[in-house]
């Protein structure tokens, strides 16, 4: 019975470890492409509130949690457009900006769910995206149901991985990409469009905040408030560090976190005795040590954070 | 030279003032609202009466408190998004403080809980700091991790050891300040804030080591190069930011709030930061800047009440004024545009090199 017991245990902390760990996966990836070419984007957690409410809304009014993510997307990117003309073509610190998404996204997120559902609404909730099991694969006891029984969106999560792993160190496209993050100039000087370079990483950085974002309101919680995102958006940023700028690393920097997170939900579920605030202290405080103790100075893009005017010498 | 950039730098702020207010009567009238009618609820609920005033004066003091601790830490260069948590551990001391230290005059509970305060809210501030100095970590995520600590702490405490009631939340503190002036009746708060942020400017302005602060903000090579100790500055810098809020926190708790509940300092880190840049990162303007967000607060409320549309609106507005106010304060600092505006005055400026 215990032993049951245990295995059932282990597979519901694994199953939401995954589940957990998808949106800060997306969104630390998201970063990864931005940092890649020399944007820091801290608004990540802005874009995510606003990601999240586009995806509830469209979820809500067709009832379909594909569109929702679709919206979180565009929406995310729209977004995003906003952080990019000013940083990339007027040259505001990127630092800056981003705070200012931070504050502008959940503010115009919250006005928009105000006007729709009127100012006194009760919590609404939609319809959630359905898991889909792949055939055979998750048909394996513990395992399958672990990895392989979640919706196509986790999945998509997990696949981005090695795609960027392959784009980033294998394709003459990613290496470009990364040189923009190194050391513009010269990027310039052989031919590769910075400017052009940077929109691009923000359109990719802000869809995929988008979607990441709308997985929460879509795939995992089915309901919006302010504060949704809770920051999960500067978790991630800690991931991009903490996983050293690799794709690897940000993905066990991801299961680390949603771990935790899973690991107190669990806890909070078991022992009741415990006050909730102490166990959900837990995940923000393994990120401050992991930072503490793996986190390494500059390991990063040479030339993130700063901007690029081509006149300048 | 300095005129002019001094001109420009007030000038960028208020003309996104008046762009934001613009976007939010297009946004009102969208909406099937009067911007007009909204607006003059507004101001109404801002000015209407004595105690609309003085509950004006209620509502920028944390916000001055906030703007004030991140223009502190950002004129060293470093980014404190942590004023929240700072805040909340400052009002956690001082209830620490009001709820133990009992028996002894008023007066002097008071000042030794905003002195506690101050401390707490500078021990938490210190955290990211001696983890940037010595670690090179990213102050921003330490601080912003912080911040979801210690309201998770303060959760902890009102619903459990200092509980007081069926209700979440703590007792309330007998150690209260006082409001000035009859009729309008200005906090106390208020006036601390204003002291405090008279003493940091002339600090950052006309001292010798808030010039060297000063310099870390604005060129950390050129401070190390000059012998100055970049990092006891930055770790000053964070510590005085930390207490900056703290003393905000115990200050909202004695002036305002009198006990710890749920929502408590909700959001005001974030504010800070977005009134220290739409302030230009200057005392005075992050003040002014404070005072002209308590404004819209109080006066959403009245709108909400009177045209129905949601005080939302008004949070746009807010977001929209540090929006527009960075992004000119970029473009009018871009290559080009700087060019413009040299050519525009270059026949008076031949002295300024």
């Amino acid at each position: 019975m215990e032993a049951i017991m245990n295995v059932n245990f282990i597979q519901e902390l694994l199953l939401s470890m995954v589940r957990m760990a998808t949106p800060i996966l997306i969104v630390a990836i998201a970063e990864l492409y931005s940092e890649r070419a020399g944007l820091v984007n801290i608004g990540l957690d802005g874009m995510m509130a606003f990601g999240a409410l586009a995806g509830f809304l469209t979820c809500y009014i067709t009832n379909n949690p594909y569109l929702g993510i679709l919206a979180g997307a565009i929406c995310g990117i729209s977004v995003n457009m906003v952080y990019a003309f000013c940083t990339i073509t007027l040259g505001a610190e990127q630092i800056v900006y981003g705070m200012a998404i931070n504050i502008f996204a959940p503010a115009l997120a919250s006005f928009i769910y105000k006007i729709y559902f009127g100012i006194n609404s009760t919590l609404i909730s939609n319809t959630l995206m359905s898991a889909a099991p792949i055939p055979f694969l998750g048909k394996i006891p513990v395992l399958g149901n672990v990895l392989f029984n979640h919706t196509p969106i986790v999945y998509l999560a997990y696949l981005l991985v090695p795609f960027t792993y392959v784009f980033f160190n294998k394709t003459k496209a990613g290496l470009n990409f990364k040189a923009v993050g190194e050391f513009p100039k010269a990027a310039e000087s052989l031919g590769i469009n910075v400017i052009r370079t940077k929109y691009l990483a923000s359109v990719i950085c802000g869809g995929l905040a988008g979607i990441g974002g709308a997985y929460l309101t879509t795939s995992y919680i089915g309901t919006y408030s302010d504060g949704v995102v809770s920051g999960r958006g500067f978790i991630a940023l800690s991931a991009v560090i903490f996983g050293r700028w690799m794709p690897g690393g940000v993905l066990l920097a991801a299961l680390l976190f949603g771990f935790t997170d899973a690991l107190q939900l669990r806890m909070q579920v078991l022992n009741s005795g415990t006050p909730y605030q102490l166990l959900a202290m837990i995940p923000y405080l393994c990120t401050l040590f992991v930072l503490a103790f793996f986190g390494i100075k500059k390991a990063g893009p040479k030339a993130n954070g700063r901007p690029f005017f081509k006149e300048e010498r | 030279m300095n005129t002019k950039n001094n001109l420009i730098k007030i000038l960028v702020p208020i003309i996104a003032i008046v762009v934001s207010f613009l976007v939010g009567a297009i946004l009102i009238a969208c909406i099937g609202g009067n911007p007009i009618e909204a607006f003059s609820y507004l101001f109404r609920g801002a000015f209407g009466s004595a105690s609309n005033i003085s509950d004006t004066f209620v509502k920028a003091t944390p916000l001055i408190f906030t703007g004030l601790a991140a223009t502190f830490a950002y004129r060293c260069g470093v980014f404190n998004l942590g004023a929240e948590g700072q805040f909340v551990m400052g009002a956690v001391a001082s209830i620490w403080i009001s709820t133990t230290l009992t028996g002894i005059p008023a007066p002097l509970q008071l000042v030794i809980s905003i002195v506690g305060g101050a401390i707490a809210g500078g021990l938490w501030g210190v955290i990211p700091g001696i983890l940037k100095i010595t670690r090179g970590l990213n102050e921003m995520i330490v601080s912003i991790m912080l911040n979801y600590v210690a309201i998770l702490f303060m959760g902890y405490l009102y619903s459990g050891p200092l509980r007081e009631g069926s209700v979440p939340q703590t007792g309330s503190v007998t150690a209260r300040l006082a409001r000035l002036f009859s009729p309008i009746r200005i906090p106390e708060g208020f006036i601390i804030a204003l002291v405090l942020a008279a003493v940091i400017y002339y600090y950052l302005f006309y001292t010798s080591s808030g010039f060297k602060l000063r310099t870390v903000g604005l060129n950390r090579t050129a401070a190390e190069y000059n012998g100055f100790p970049v990092k006891k500055l930055i770790l000053i810098s964070f510590i005085v930011s930390g207490a900056i809020a703290g003393i905000g926190g115990s200050v909202e708790l004695h002036g305002t709030q009198f006990r710890l509940m749920s929502g408590f300092g909700e959001g005001y880190g974030f504010d800070g930061v977005a009134i220290a840049l739409i302030g230009q990162l200057n005392p005075v303007g992050t003040v002014l800047v404070a005072y002209l967000f308590a404004v819209l607060r109080k006066g959403a409320t009245t709108m909400q009440v009177g045209t129905g549309l949601p005080t939302s609106v008004i949070d746009i507005i807010q977001a929209l004024v540090i929006v527009f106010a960075v992004a000119g304060s970029a473009f009018v600092n871009l290559p080009k545009i700087r060019q413009v505006f040299t050519n525009l005055t270059g026949k008076s400026k031949k002295e300024g090199k």
